[in-house]
């Protein structure tokens, strides 16, 4: 408790000074990988390995786009839960956090390509997309056209014949003078369970025409078809583009307001503006949290439209805020290694990020595992596909070593020991660590998918691929450390006039 | 207790009276510095930093609930391989009954994992703190309710070994308490 810190003597600040080297780098490294991506996606299409080269590219540009995303979304759930929270331990590394969000309207301005049909990403990606016309008119024509008005007739003509059943069997008995009670009773039965089938049939045919054709598309269709065009009404192109605007607009809206009010009071002080954003964050959350939810669900779920899992949302935000939280463990390390943050920064602060990186280990591995057992367990057709393309071949090896050893077991053991977590290299190590797990998490979800759908399910592999994978992980990647260094160089390193700085200051857990 | 109330000559130890927080996380530097092992401090609040001001260790009984961790998980392991694989193999849902099945133990292997942690942790911690008991001989004084409101105490006991009767006295007051009372039991 001797020599606490004051926080006016921190009202200050601290900057970023160099760094410039490594955004021109990074810059020049990832615009030069996606120039070439495009060019070659673009400007030579061509066959490899049995399908076209821009197909299979799509899925390298949509597994680079996710996983910096991912970062950038996990970046600002941290922000948010902060000024949710009320928290004060981590004022110093907010604005790291704030940083990190920041990387949103980057990423999702890299994301165009898939949402432009003309570049051939979008119906590569999203076979729901060129199938969905057909599937409807093939619905229409043929239910609505022909099958719809026999079905009509046979449900009606059933009913009828149902009724005139009962009747005739009423007519036998009142037929019958001076009847026995075990008689009657005998015709008592057969009416009631004649009129039993009499009354669902009854009920079916007073079913209106749109119920009729759910019945008889599940009947007629081939099975995909039949969920392609139960799902029709959110698998809908303009649908699609208006959420895709209101992700843009609460994802990279969110952040850039948290982010702007933050960088305000370095310069105004005072509560009211912490104060504000408590309200905003409690405000923004849900909308927040939905927007990632069925951004996922558009992008990742959406790869097969027949597959869904109740638990996709949550899978993808656990893995965000574990590996964002690991990033923010090494950009802070990155710049106390510099010379920054040193004298703000304790033990103490990577104690606590070390404890919640751990905490979402847990977490990861435990909405992972339900999922897995889930649908493990209950073996439906719809939903065992996704597990039974990622356990055939090589890639059983790979899920288990890199998912549930690699993400799960090694981290948690590690992360166990209460000295590990304060002791700087090694909480590094396990945050680098789990940032490739999460690469090899997101790889896993997008990957797989491309040799299935391209080769309507002939392979589960294509293996020249992974270049392009590369490629364009290191594009988006250039780009987004890139656009982080310009923003941490461009504010404080820490909301210096925050009311709560003291707090964060003078940390002790 | 009650019976033997009379025979009240026996010193159990000093309460010690600082303060504020301040004086009293330094007075327990002191402490700690001058070698005293049975000694403890009582606040109305918890005091950020006082384990490492009393030269407090890092507690064992983290190593108790590993223990208790690791024995739920092994005894749901050979609950269910024991009797679902080995003894009496049984196919549930289609199933294999091999190391396939393990996913379908899980749960069973977590849950019993963290009741037993949980029962390691609440059975560990009575006894590290010697609980339950009936009475503890610093409720004799009155002076000690006054922790649970705005007294920052600070109590050093008879037992130890450096402990002197006169020059403790004499030592407390040098490092600023206030209030010196003695307890008897």
């Amino acid at each position: 408790m001797a020599g606490l810190k004051n926080a006016d003597d921190y009202s200050s600040g601290e900057r970023l000074k160099g760094g410039g080297l490594l955004s021109i780098v990074s810059l020049l490294v990832g615009g030069g990988a996606i120039l070439i991506f495009f060019v070659l996606a673009l400007v030579f299409p061509q066959e490899q390995d049995g399908v076209a080269r821009t197909d299979g590219m799509a899925y390298s540009w949509l597994f680079a786009i996710v996983f910096f995303l991912s970062l950038g979304v996990g970046g600002t759930f941290w922000t948010l839960l902060h000024h949710a929270s009320n928290s004060g331990w981590g004022t110093l590394v907010r604005r790291l956090m704030e940083n990190l969000g920041f990387t949103i309207p980057i990423v999702l301005v890299l994301s165009a390509p898939l949402i432009i049909p003309q570049v051939g990403f979008r119906d590569a990606l999203w076979e729901w997309f060129p199938k969905r016309e057909a599937a409807i008119e093939y619905a229409e024509k043929k239910v609505d056209g022909k099958l719809l008005p026999k079905y009509r007739k046979q449900v009606d003509d059933e009913a009828a014949e149902a009724q005139s059943k009962v009747a005739k069997v009423e007519k036998e008995k009142a037929a019958i003078a001076n009847i026995t009670p075990g008689h009657a009773r005998h015709f008592d039965d057969k009416i009631k369970a004649l009129k039993k089938k009499a009354d669902a049939k009854a009920e079916k045919a007073a079913k209106s025409d749109e119920e009729l054709r759910e019945i008889l598309v599940g009947k007629e269709f081939k099975h995909k078809e039949a969920l392609l065009y139960a799902k029709k009404g959110y698998l809908n192109p303009n649908f699609w583009y208006v959420r895709y605007f209101f992700y843009f607009i609460v994802l990279a809206g969110g952040i850039f307001i948290l982010r702007t009010a933050s960088v305000k009071q370095d310069k105004v002080g005072g509560s009211k503006i912490f104060r504000d954003l408590r309200g905003f964050s409690c405000a923004i959350l849900l909308p927040f949290a939905v927007a990632w939810t069925f951004l996922v669900f558009d992008w990742l779920m959406g790869l097969d439209y027949a597959w869904f899992s109740t638990m996709w949302g949550v899978y993808l935000f656990a893995g965000a805020a574990l590996n964002s939280m690991g990033f923010l463990i090494l950009v802070l390390s990155a710049l106390r290694k510099f010379g920054y943050l040193t004298s703000v920064i304790t033990k103490e602060h990577y104690h606590i990020m070390g404890k919640l990186m751990h905490a979402f280990v847990i977490f990861w591995a435990y909405i992972a595992f339900s999922q897995f057992f889930l649908i493990w367990y209950a073996n439906i057709t719809e939903e065992t596909k996704f597990f039974l393309t990622r356990n055939t071949g090589d890639w059983n090896f790979y899920t288990i070593g890199f998912l549930v050893i690699g993400h799960f077991f090694v981290p948690f053991l590690v992360l166990l020991v209460r000295a590990h977590k304060t002791c700087v290299p090694i909480v590094c190590s396990v945050a680098g660590w789990n940032l490739l797990m999460h690469v090899a998490d997101i790889y896993w979800i997008v990957i797989p998918e491309r040799a299935v759908t391209l080769t309507g399910g002939a392979v589960v592999r294509i293996p020249g691929m992974w270049v392009y994978d590369v490629l364009a992980f290191v594009g988006v990647g250039g780009v987004f450390i890139f656009w982080l260094v310009r923003s941490i160089q461009s504010v404080s390193l820490y909301p210096c006039r925050d009311p709560r700085l003291d707090e964060s200051l003078n940390l002790v857990n | 207790m009650s019976a033997v109330s009379d025979s009240s000559e026996e010193l159990f130890g000093y309460i010690a009276e600082f303060g504020s927080a301040a004086e009293l996380y330094h007075a327990a530097e002191h402490v700690r510095d001058s070698g005293f092992k049975k000694w403890d401090v009582h606040t109305p609040f918890p005091v950020h930093g006082i384990d490492h001001a009393m030269g407090l260790g890092k507690s064992w009984l983290s190593a108790v609930v590993l223990c208790g961790g690791v024995t739920g998980f092994a005894l749901a392991l050979i609950l269910q391989f024991g009797t679902q694989v080995l003894l009496y193999p049984t196919v549930v849902q289609g199933k294999p009954t091999n190391l396939y099945t393990v996913p379908a133990f899980f749960p069973v292997l977590f849950e019993l994992t963290i009741l037993f942690s949980g029962f390691a942790t609440l059975f560990g911690l009575l006894i590290f703190m010697q609980l339950p008991r009936w009475n503890h001989p610093l409720f004799n004084s009155e002076f000690f309710k006054k922790c649970t409101d705005d007294g920052f105490l600070l109590v050093i006991e008879s037992r130890d070994p450096r402990f002197k009767r006169e020059q403790t006295k004499e030592f407390l007051t040098e490092i600023g308490a206030g209030h010196i009372e003695e307890v008897y039991s």
